[in-house]
């Protein structure tokens, strides 16, 4: 008697995309999978892609992360050289969150100043992130197209404003991440928008929204099971490569309230939230996961299977 | 695999006797095949037609139960692999462990700590499942004594892992508190007969899928009956592909011979183990062992398995009505939101980090969000007018008429103030800005309504 290992054979496959790297860099290749994490069947030839979130808000950060990022995070030029150099971030997530108005109101030359100096700074692959704000993103997206003198992705691309920042990204040959709020239906329609105007289908990303653990986490998990599973499928607009930010474990408050001491450390206890909700992402599909804590950075690129 | 309807009723007698309590032989088979009805209902059907039936219907995964009365944790009795597709029901049963080498006081201090893994979350209480009672010490009088210790001491569960002479002398001990007994892998055989002779649920280890096979074969053969499985993974990827693997095999390939609820032992020097049990934790394991006792790394876990398995179709809700947020007074504020648990949770805390004083109305909405609840017809001008008159309600606790109303929905506030006669301020869109738009309002906005 021998029971026959499950062979589930998709019909579909990931595209797979690279994210540039400057020259001597490495770059970013993710996605080409016929199969789903960790199961044994199936072709994997790329492993999830472990990034690090550069922020250039003015905005307080928990104090467990400032304590890890020792003091680097009003540096973002020193911020972005130790997640590439100290840390092993592979490549960056550049969130241009200082240009809100809640978060130090920069003008939109300062935004793109700073996209100019963190190319310069390192030499793997980034992803340039908005601040969040529609009407001000409508000018940054363009000014960090142009200010980046090598490919990017700009992130993110959503229903509304999906042909500003797809037209900005291919006048300067940039890729796009595309943004849908756990809506599989969406993220398929802005896919096909973006396609509709030109973007190259190797140039997207998908960013389904990750809720952080605790605050809407199991959507994000399920939406991401059910993208993947719909690209192997064979719905072509659904199979690229899935993009989780975890930025928001940390507005948790149980990752970083101080003050109930039966939760533990919150020098353990952050980092530990954000390291939950990435292996959750990890198990439901994600093929790139972008950290704040640098000792997740090293655990995650650490482990070699998927 | 499971059966169609139209495959089913080709099995059936088609006489449309109505026995069943159906009117047709194809509407009892729409119901047997939507798990609805069993075939023992129709019986005039064919041995070969129940047997076949009979196997198609029983549940993919068995259950194990371990321990008793409401302390009881089941393992298993799973029906799909991805929670979108229905939901999964039992929870990773989390145990952490004690070594049998404890003296009495660290053995205290040790089941305090297992025993303040608890947590009040959105409502619902995450605690550690059950203790790992490890024999160290190979003295089978003490190993049974701790775990006596640990059961009268801990009060949840016990997890017996140790030799089968071990295990036998504390059955005599802790027996009829339906431990799980876990024997090392080269004593599968002695451990399934004492399991048996003690109807006691076991774990049958050995390495591998393939292995397990083997030793699940030969632990049926020695009597048990109730079975959980541990393929003894080396590190968290193997231990994450087997668990995968197992799950496939019974739910959708339906291999009996290894469809069990899974154990994987994390103490004990395993490599990773927080990584390992967030992967198993949506990936099909059904009992982790841990040794850490540590809040800061049991509270992310006890949560990530509060998200994985909440009910996809049924979100968590709050009772609708009144929450009085720190020292409310007349003349504090009142906000509404929706009873979403997650929404109400982060309003909830929101309002309390801003330090002012609340009222909180918890509308009925089906728990759902502030956008999806107003979509839906269930947060309606007119639903929220009629809160805000109700009898017995918030015009008796405060002296203003004054509501903040979710930003989202600012469309509603011209509505509201016609029905209501309440002024309605429009809150901020998203919860997080409510620290600030709370202490920017001038205290003038809640002075009391008559004079």
């Amino acid at each position: 008697m021998t029971v026959p290992l499950p062979k589930q054979a998709f019909p579909g496959r990931i595209l797979e995309v690279t994210l540039p790297a400057a020259e001597g860099g490495t770059p970013v290749v993710v996605g080409g999978q016929n199969a789903l994490p960790f199961a044994r069947e199936g072709e994997k030839p790329n492993p999830v892609a472990i990034g690090m979130e550069v922020g250039t808000g003015s905005g307080e950060i928990p104090p467990s992360l400032a304590r890890a990022l020792g003091g680097r995070e009003k540096d973002p030029v020193s911020l972005a050289r130790a997640c590439e150099g100290e840390w092993g971030a592979r490549f960056l997530f550049l969130s241009l969150s200082g240009c809100h108005p809640d978060n130090g109101a920069q003008p939109v030359a300062a935004g793109a100043k700073v996209v100019r100096d963190i190319l310069a700074a390192v030499r793997c692959p980034v992803i340039v992130g908005g601040c969040g704000d529609e009407e001000i993103d409508a000018k940054l997206f363009p000014a960090a197209a142009e200010a980046a003198a090598r490919p990017v992705f700009l992130s993110y691309a959503d229903e509304k404003n999906y042909r500003l920042v797809g037209g900005a990204a291919l006048a300067y040959g940039h890729g796009v991440v595309s943004w849908s709020p756990i809506d599989i239906n969406m993220a398929k329609q802005i896919n096909l928008l973006l396609s509709d105007i030109g973007v190259p289908p190797e140039r997207i990303l998908i960013d389904p929204l990750t809720g952080g653990l605790g605050y809407g986490l199991e959507y994000t998990y399920s939406i991401v099971e059910r993208i993947r599973l719909a690209g192997l499928s064979g719905d072509a607009m659904l199979a690229r490569p899935i993009l989780c930010h975890l930025g928001d474990a940390w507005k948790a408050r149980e990752a970083v309230d101080a003050s109930e001491p039966s939760w533990g450390d919150p020098d353990v206890r952050g980092p530990r939230w954000e390291e939950a909700t990435g292996w959750a992402c990890l198990a439901a599909g994600a093929d790139l996961l972008v950290f704040r804590h640098p000792a997740n950075v090293a655990s995650f690129r650490g482990t070699s299977w998927r | 695999m499971a059966l169609t309807a139209l495959e089913i009723y080709k099995l059936l007698p088609k006489t449309n006797c109505k026995e069943c309590g159906f009117p047709t032989c194809l509407a009892f088979a729409m119901q047997l095949a939507a798990g609805k009805a069993g075939i023992e209902k129709c019986e005039p059907a064919s041995m070969e037609a129940k047997e076949k039936l009979g196997a198609a219907s029983a549940p993919p995964l068995p259950k194990v139960t371990v321990g008793t009365g409401d302390g009881a944790i089941i393992l298993g009795d799973e029906v799909v692999l991805f929670r979108h597709e229905k939901t999964f029901y039992h929870p990773t049963a989390i145990a952490v462990s004690v070594s049998d080498t404890l003296g009495e006081e660290a053995l205290r201090e040790r089941l305090r700590g297992i025993l303040a893994l608890s947590f009040e979350r959105v409502g619902q209480m995450i605690s550690v499942d059950m203790v790992a009672v490890r024999c160290d010490s190979s003295d089978p009088a003490r190993f049974a004594r701790i775990a006596g210790g640990a059961l009268s001491g801990g009060g949840k569960p016990l997890l017996l892992q140790g030799p089968v002479a071990a295990l036998a002398a504390a059955v005599k001990e802790v027996g009829p508190s339906r431990p799980l007994l876990s024997p090392p892998p080269e004593e599968v055989e002695d451990g399934a007969r004492l399991a048996a002779s003690a109807g006691l649920p076991v774990v049958v280890k050995a390495r591998g899928v393939k292995g397990l096979e083997a030793a699940l074969a030969a632990a049926r053969a020695a009597g048990a009956k109730e079975i959980v499985a541990d393929p003894m993974p080396e590190d968290a990827g193997q231990a994450v592909a087997d668990s995968i693997c197992i799950r496939s095999l019974a739910i959708a390939h339906r291999a009996r011979e290894v469809a069990y609820p899974t154990a994987f032992d994390l103490g004990g020097g395993f490599p990773l183990p927080f990584a390992a049990a967030c992967l198993l934790v949506p990936k099909y394991g059904s009992l982790l062992v841990l040794d850490t006792a540590d809040p800061a790394e049991i509270l992310p876990l006890l949560t990530l398995r509060q998200n994985i398995f909440t009910d996809p179709q049924r979100p968590i809700q709050v009772e609708p009505g009144i929450y009085p947020i720190g020292k409310a007074t007349p003349s504090s504020p009142v906000l509404i939101t929706t009873n979403f648990s997650l929404t109400y949770f982060t309003v909830r805390s929101d309002i309390e980090a801003s330090r002012t004083p609340a009222h909180l109305l918890i509308a009925e909405c089906d728990g759902m969000s502030v956008l999806t609840a107003w979509a839906a017809g269930k947060f309606t001008a007119e639903s929220i007018a009629k809160i805000l008159g109700d009898s017995g309600g918030i015009e008796g606790q405060v002296e203003h008429r004054t509501l903040i109303l979710p930003g989202m929905v600012a469309r509603l506030s011209g509505k509201i103030e016609e029905l209501s006669g309440w002024r309605v301020l429009v809150g901020p869109q998203e919860s997080s800005a409510l620290p600030s738009y709370l202490r920017r309002l001038p205290p003038a906005a809640f002075l009391p309504a008559h004079g």
